[in-house]
């Protein structure tokens, strides 16, 4: 069974240390979540394990295999797939072409790939976009594309980082039902990266907490709830964060 | 992917179904046939007039589609400024030169040409695609270089290839003859060749636009960290691009050379990288129909001012501007252009027959 695992990473900026000997399991068809306030080094992480980012130390290994010194698109070829904090669609191009670009870029015909992101689009509930041009989209429908465009040629594994950022929370239970469709549906390991910690733990069956590059806890969405590790850490920060989290746990 | 997922998978992913065969090549091949017919209409026009110095003018202009439509299979796709390109032209323009002349001229004006060369007598066609195929293996191997670098550096790196090749060619006495002129190469008059160079390089732009490589390179252009999060190799995607354009480029070469005669290095240099990149951007830099366009309007005004600044007679006196005001003109226009369409006139799009189409 195919098994996605960040080893003992860290990483150090200039001196700035974002992460500090992290690992974090990913399995198919689970979802994980990944939670901690702003600058706990969340998204580097996600960048090593695509391989837009070299750890300082330690390893992402696929089955057990290093994936250490492979180029984005190579990691992407052996079905490690990602979307980025700010949607990051072409722009220039239609939505469907959006989706298309990765088809093709996994080695299929252009026929093939447009077969596919309509398909995808249609699977998602978005097949209305697929002639609009990426850069007029909603934010929310930018979100979505963003997604789809991931999930071309079915990954086994999607990184999602901060999707639901904004939404309402009529749009948040939606993209919750997407997540939840895309690991058992489609059979992915998925890590999501989120804010809204009442989404992540109705969504994840597991959860890792980072905090300035370390984790300090993780476990199940019960046993997150009750720690007192997170709980500090999230109310010794900003009070936009705290609040929405202190109503959960509490 | 295990068995689980697989048994739920909704059946349109398990086995999408494919638009028809070359689907996306018939809704778009309406622009480069449009375009070829706009050339038409101008070559027809012109042996119409049966004019010898317009239609030198507008062989001129024919050779310059080739080279705009060139830089735009490169720079439109990747969206990588590149200065280098008219290295490629020169190429194209010395190895049509190589393959053409007498070889009687050559033994004396270009001994140091390999025996092969000094003895070969090809039809300019011939000599065209040779031509071609040399500069594009060319811009294959400095590619391989350039393709590695990024944003300033590489627009500042393919402006290095332009020098070295104007500086090889200016200094290599006895293969290119150095600054003095090489001249002797058989010219065609004639305007069609040069209408089938323009209509083949729109032709191969257009396939390229439309293939894998060309999409994936336009990905790249707008969200280069999101294109390789999408699998795409754009190293590996612009080289492709490069060396498409470096053949069109060489192509481009071979026709300036057989349509004025003679070649010197400063013909290849920082003005026709000037004009030639002036009408890729007024027209508008992502858009093969803006290619085109460019080439046509701004030729056209280049032409006018030209026909001013030599004078109009008004009446009894003469009116004509003074020297030099054709470039200040030029330029200003062009400045006009950009700053109110900052994409060009034509931007992202294509002509298409009944609306203006978005970019494939
Ligand atoms: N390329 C970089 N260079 C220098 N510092 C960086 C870079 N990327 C991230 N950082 C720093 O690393 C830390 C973690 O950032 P990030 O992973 O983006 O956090 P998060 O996604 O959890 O908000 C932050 O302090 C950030 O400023
Ligand atoms: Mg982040």
């Amino acid at each position: 069974m195919a098994h996605l695992s960040a080893d003992n990473i860290s990483v150090a900026f200039a001196g700035l240390k974002a992460l500090s000997s992290v690992t974090l399991d990913i399995r198919p068809g689970q979802i994980s979540g990944l939670i901690g306030p702003n600058g706990a080094g969340k998204t580097t992480l996600v960048n090593v394990l695509t391989g837009f980012q070299m750890p300082t130390e330690g390893s992402v290994n696929l089955d057990g295999k290093p994936l250490t010194n492979l180029k984005p698109h190579q990691v992407r070829r052996l079905g490690i797939a990602r979307t980025f904090q700010g949607g990051r669609l072409f722009r220039d191009l239609a939505v469907i072409d959006n989706l298309e670009v990765t088809g093709v870029g996994l080695g299929m015909s252009r026929r093939a790939a447009v077969a596919e992101a309509e398909a995808m689009l249609d699977w998602i509930g978005i097949s209305a976009l697929g002639g609009r041009a990426a850069g007029t989209l909603p934010y929310t429908d930018e979100r979505r594309v963003a997604i789809g465009r991931a999930l071309m040629g079915r990954p086994a594994f999607i990184l999602l980082d901060e999707p639901a950022a904004g939404m309402s929370a009529q749009e948040a239970t939606d993209l919750s039902s997407l997540v939840k469709r895309i690991a058992r549906d489609l059979g992915c390991g998925v890590l999501i990266i989120e804010h809204n910690v009442g989404l992540v733990l109705g969504l994840c069956d597991h959860i890792v907490v980072l905090d300035s590059g370390a984790v300090i806890e993780e476990g199940t969405p019960t046993e997150i709830r009750q720690s007192e590790k997170v709980r500090h850490a999230y109310m010794g920060t900003a009070a936009d964060t705290a609040l929405p989290v202190a109503e959960v746990l509490l | 992917m295990t068995d689980a997922s697989l048994s739920t998978l909704p059946p349109a992913l398990a086995n999408p179904r494919k638009p028809a065969r070359f689907a996306l090549a018939r809704r778009t091949i309406i622009t480069p046939i449009l375009l070829s017919l706009l050339i038409l209409a101008v070559a027809i026009v012109t042996v119409m007039t049966g004019s010898r110095p317009f239609n030198q003018a507008m062989i001129d202009i024919m050779v310059r589609v080739v080279l705009v439509v060139g830089l735009y299979i490169f720079i439109g796709n990747s969206g990588v400024l590149s200065f280098g390109h008219i290295g490629f032209t020169c190429l194209g323009a010395y190895a049509a030169a190589w393959l053409t002349i007498n070889p009687l001229m050559k033994k004396t004006s270009l001994p140091g040409l390999p025996s092969f060369l000094l003895e070969a007598r090809l039809p300019y066609w011939q000599s065209a695609i040779i031509a071609a195929l040399f500069a594009g293996l060319a811009a294959l191997i400095f590619g391989k270089v350039l393709m590695r670098l990024s944003g300033i550096a590489a627009s500042i790196a393919t402006f290095a290839v332009l020098a070295m090749i104007n500086t090889i060619y200016s200094n290599w006495e006895s293969v290119t003859g150095a600054t003095s002129s090489v001249v002797g190469i058989p010219i065609v008059r004639v305007i069609w060749p040069y209408v089938g160079a323009a209509i083949v390089a729109i032709f191969i732009a257009w396939g390229h636009a439309i293939s894998r490589s060309g999409l994936a390179l336009r990905a790249a252009r707008d969200e280069p960290t999101a294109a390789a999060a999408s699998g795409v190799d754009i190293p590996k995607e612009r080289l492709i691009a490069f060396a498409i354009s470096g053949v069109i480029m060489g192509l481009g070469g071979a026709a300036t050379a057989h349509s004025i005669g003679v070649v010197t290095p400063d013909t290849f240099y920082l003005g026709l990288t000037f004009i030639t990149l002036a009408m890729l951007v007024v027209g508008g830099m992502s858009s093969l129909s803006g290619a085109v366009i460019g080439v046509l309007l701004l030729s056209a005004l280049i032409q006018a001012l030209r026909w001013l600044e030599a004078g109009v007679p008004l009446g009894s006196t003469t009116f004509a501007l003074p020297k030099g005001l054709q470039e200040i003109a030029l330029g200003v226009i062009m400045i006009v252009i950009l700053a109110l369409r900052p994409a060009g006139l034509i931007g992202n799009r294509e002509i298409t027959l009944f609306r203006v189409n978005r970019n494939k």
